[in-house]
């Protein structure tokens, strides 16, 4: 059961981003809950390589370990936390726009598209 | 040893070059040499590797490697560096999307004129080509991830280019939450992947893939995630907002990168799941996505008034051809006899419909570029007998429309007769959808160029003048390549479809281009 | 031969027979026009534009049928299916993402089950 709390942890924080994305009406808000699902996607990525009680993944600070955690989620981790603050930033930059444009924040408001 | 097995690196990087490179242009005619340079030099680049693919087989290269063909080290039981495979699927949607981003960009350079920061659009143009080439480029699960968020981003900055528009803002920021959403469904399963193989090589997946409960799930969201971003039916609300509002150039790649999503998906259903994956579930989910989006997508276009909004709904149900025509070639993937008797034939006409579709609702956006720009709107009430002022517009734009909608001799027949012959083997049902949408695509086409181009003129657009020089350069490329493709279908099945079908049924051959014979 | 015949497994398409037939249409065209009346005049009256019987407006907007007054029959005949299409479209960014989700459950329905 401990061993699998980081799932669980993981499966939490999507639920609760999806639940964001679904029913907040603020776009401010679904776009903290779009990075809710993000950080729950890097998490699961981390969790993926960790091995219990390994060492970090460098041959010359490993020290004695024989076992370490994998680099490759690691990796990865890293590039898609990137993409997200690139995502996020530019997700902002659309709501501030949106914001002066409409002056709502009210996703409900924001549909001249339609039909 | 030549330098052309470099080509796979060589396409990626040079429009990667181009985009930063574009931002220190400092004189807008500088900026517009380097544009066309870059634009022409992919293109040819992409048709070289379209030709040696076809002359010595699926390539592979590996990126950061001792060298290039190095995939498995010696030693090792998987590959561990970044491989890019292309294979004659990869080398026909990388020509294809290449020359319709020529005939765009060509487009593009003297829209450029009327903004003040063009550097900015050339460098989100050729990151946008970066991602959708590395798209259909990469053998690696991984990085067609980092490939299309690279687009994503890009288009999400391109769609709202017209920021002072608020439905440019609003069409960009839908678009932008439903792709990211996506994005990390697909790096989801990603994961669960890597977790069960240990690797994120496409072919080192495919290889040791044994399809259990996991992997179901990784298929769901990987199925999802590309339909969504190819604009499938009931997913694709997204795509007339983006695609409407996005200049007209743009609109015009735009339909090409949706096009390396659904690669996305037939890379994913035919070469990493392929035969592991029992049973036809897949295949009738893709073949129904493809009915309702055919359907749907015209259905809602014939009501539609605003020319560049009416396009897109075409783009959704054209979109719906292909993913019929390649479903049913997956529902024949397990059976060699259902294979030649119906899915063979679907298949050339789904990919041969990647290509039309690619070549004539990309000049019919041109068009409807053109008619913005020279009237200033493309709402279709306030337009009217502008085929007089405009003859060279108007003639491509018949061309393009008679084409989509599957009139003989043009092209777009030709793949269509291919898809309703086949289907028909299948179900009855499937060929009259089929027709019916193409009859659809028929009539609302007449109502644009009937309200738009034909009638009496206005005297408010008596003052209308034909779009300049290179704007119908652009869409001359994109008017001959209809024209050839419908007076040489043979030539064109023969070598271009024919081998990109084979490829995308041939997992092997896949396969065994990364991990060697050693089975 | 690149112009030649395609054989798609059930009946063949060919770019010369279209031609052959297209300039049989062309022949049966003309003749239709030879045959039309002989006692046209240009520049006299015949050349009036007939507007039922009213004056013919000077602009072409007054005269021609706007984009969206096409197939009128057509979307008045299918209103009620029309009304359920474009109410789906509601450009709602969370019923777009609820579309998302729905699909993604059916198709895990399918899929794992």
């Amino acid at each position: 059961m401990i061993n699998n709390m980081p799932m669980i942890a993981v499966g939490a924080l999507f639920v609760i981003g999806l639940y964001g994305v679904l029913f907040k009406r603020n776009i401010i808000k679904i776009a903290i809950a779009v990075s809710v699902v993000e950080s729950s996607t890097n998490l699961f990525l981390i969790v993926l390589g960790y091995r219990t009680g390994g060492s970090i993944p460098v041959y010359t600070l490993a020290g004695d370990f024989k076992k370490m955690v994998l680099p490759t989620p690691q990796a990865l981790t890293l590039t898609a936390i990137v993409i997200g603050l690139a995502t996020t930033a530019l997700l902002l930059t659309l709501i501030m726009l949106l914001y002066k444009h409409y002056e709502t924040l009210d996703v409900y408001e924001i549909r001249r598209l339609r039909g | 040893m030549s330098w052309q097995v470099h080509l796979p690196a060589l396409v990626l990087s040079v429009p990667l070059l181009g985009a930063f490179v574009a931002l220190l242009m400092v004189k807008p005619i500088l900026r517009n040499l380097w544009f066309t340079f870059i634009l022409v030099a992919t293109t040819v680049l992409a048709f070289l590797l379209w030709r040696r693919v076809g002359i010595s087989g699926t390539m592979v290269y590996v990126m950061g490697g001792e060298k290039w063909n190095l995939t498995l080290p010696s030693g090792m039981a998987l590959p561990i560096r970044i491989i890019m495979e292309v294979d004659a699927f990869g080398a026909f949607m990388i020509l294809t999307g290449s020359l319709a981003t020529l005939a765009s960009g060509l487009f593009s350079i003297r829209f450029l004129d009327r903004v003040h920061d063009g550097n900015k659009f050339v460098a989100l143009f050729f990151l946008l080509f970066t991602g959708m080439l590395g798209l259909e480029a990469t053998g690696d699960l991984f990085n067609f991830f980092v490939f299309l968020e690279i687009a994503s981003v890009a288009s999400f900055g391109l769609i709202a280019f017209w920021r002072d528009s608020p439905e440019a803002v609003e069409a960009s920021f839908k678009y932008a939450v439903l792709s990211i959403f996506v994005a990390l469904l697909f790096l989801i399963g990603v994961g669960i992947l890597y977790g069960i193989y240990g690797t994120l090589n496409m072919a080192a997946v495919a290889k040791n893939m044994q399809v259990g409960f996991l992997e179901k799930v990784a298929l769901v969201l990987f199925i999802t995630s590309m339909a969504m971003k190819c604009g499938a039916v009931p997913l694709h609300m997204w795509e007339p907002d983006a695609y409407g509002q996005a200049p007209a150039g743009v609109s015009c790649f735009l339909v090409v990168v949706g096009q390396a999503s659904l690669y996305g998906m037939f890379r994913i259903a035919f070469s990493v799941y392929g035969q592991a994956f029992q049973g036809s579930v897949l295949a009738w989910i893709i073949i129904v996505f493809g009915l309702l989006s055919m359907f749907i997508g015209v259905i809602m276009a014939v009501i539609q008034k605003e020319a560049k909004r009416l396009m897109a709904y075409h783009c959704i149900s054209q979109t719906g051809y292909m993913l019929m025509g390649i479903g049913l070639g997956l529902l024949a993937l397990s059976s060699p006899q259902a294979m030649s008797e119906y899915g063979f034939t679907a298949m050339k006409g789904g990919i041969f419909h990647i290509i039309n579709n690619a070549m004539y609702k990309g000049l019919l956006f041109l068009t409807a570029g053109s008619l913005f720009y020279a009237t200033g709107t493309t709402e279709l009430d306030k337009l009217g007998g502008i085929s007089r002022n405009m003859p060279y517009t108007t003639m491509m734009f018949a061309v393009a429309a008679a084409a989509i909608a599957g009139l003989p001799p043009f092209n777009g027949f030709v793949s269509k007769l291919l898809i309703y012959e086949s289907s028909f083997v299948v179900h009855p049902f499937l060929a009259v959808v089929a027709m019916v949408t193409s009859i659809l695509t028929l009539a609302s086409f007449v109502k644009v160029f009937q309200s738009g181009f034909l009638g009496p003129s206005r005297e408010e657009l008596a003052s209308t003048r034909e779009v300049p020089l290179t704007m119908i350069v652009g869409m001359s490329v994109l008017c001959l390549m209809i024209l050839g493709l419908s007076l040489m279908p043979n030539w064109a099945l023969s070598n271009l479809i024919e081998p990109a079908a084979r490829d995308l049924v041939n997992q092997a051959s896949y396969i065994q281009a990364v991990m060697g014979s050693g089975l | 031969m690149t112009i030649g015949t395609l054989y798609t497994g059930f009946g063949y398409w060919n770019v010369y027979a279209w031609i052959m037939f297209f300039a049989i249409g062309a022949l049966v065209v003309l003749f239709i026009r030879f045959t039309g009346r002989s006692d046209y005049e240009k520049g006299t009256y015949q050349d009036e534009v007939f507007y039922g019987g009213n004056p013919v407006p000077q602009d072409g907007e007054d005269l021609a049928v706007p984009a969206s007054s096409s197939y009128w029959g057509f979307t008045k005949a299918l209103a009620s299916f029309y009304e359920v299409l474009v109410n789906l479209h509601t450009g709602i960014l969370s019923d777009y993402m609820g579309f998302l989700i729905v699909t993604a459950a059916i198709i895990s329905l399918l899929i794992l089950l």
